[in-house]
């Protein structure tokens, strides 16, 4: 049996997540690393999935269900934080 | 090694950088956040597909398919945030007191 396939996946998601911090670093905006961010945890999800794969276990499967519900969340917060500042700075929005 | 698995996961794991790269090369925070969410949840949806069926168990099916639904279901509702996030961001940056949909910034 080849792993191929897995080290395909682990070199591409490593090569997709320098991009993703690069962004990260350079965004300017809160906006931009917010998004970098979104791409860091699908990229971690992946990166569990090949966990998963390379030890035959399927408990990192479960890590990725607890990463997809945590990534949720922290986007969510991190979103609705920069859209309270926004809205507090500028109480005319009137899409508050 | 399942072949259809196999396929799945170099097809996910080149989507994801697809969706990476956009987020590099795309102008302004709407752009990339539009590259990023859509591209970045088909690609978890097919990572997870395909390590599912090169695993082969009811065990791995069942938990990819709770990811994808959730990834799914929630993925959209965080993409929403974020576009209104970066929508009012530049709002602000430009100093109009309309949401600016059709314009773009020059910073890059």
């Amino acid at each position: 049996m080849s792993n191929l396939p897995i080290d395909l996946l682990v070199v591409v998601v490593l090569l997709a997540i320098a991009l993703a911090v690069l962004r990260f670093v350079r965004g300017p905006s809160d906006a931009d690393r917010l998004i970098a961010l979104d791409i860091l945890f699908a990229a971690a999800i992946a990166l569990c999935a090949a966990a998963a794969l390379y030890t035959r276990q399927v408990l990192f499967l479960d890590v990725a269900i607890g990463v997809a519900l945590i990534g949720f969340v922290a986007t969510l917060a991190w979103a609705r934080l920069i859209s309270r500042e926004r809205a507090a700075k500028a109480p005319a929005d009137p899409e508050r | 090694m399942n072949v259809a698995g196999s396929l799945l996961i170099a097809l996910g794991a080149l989507l994801l950088l697809l969706a990476s790269i956009g987020l590099f090369t795309l102008p302004d925070a709407l752009s990339r956040q539009h590259a990023a969410t859509k591209a970045g949840s088909l690609a978890v949806a097919c990572i997870v597909l395909g390590a599912a069926l090169v695993g082969g168990d009811t065990a791995w099916i069942g938990r990819a398919l709770a990811i994808i639904a959730i990834v799914w279901l929630t993925l959209p509702v965080a993409s929403h945030v974020l576009a209104r996030a970066a929508l009012r961001e530049r709002a602000e940056a430009t100093g109009s007191d309309r949401l600016p949909l059709f314009e773009r910034d020059e910073k890059g």
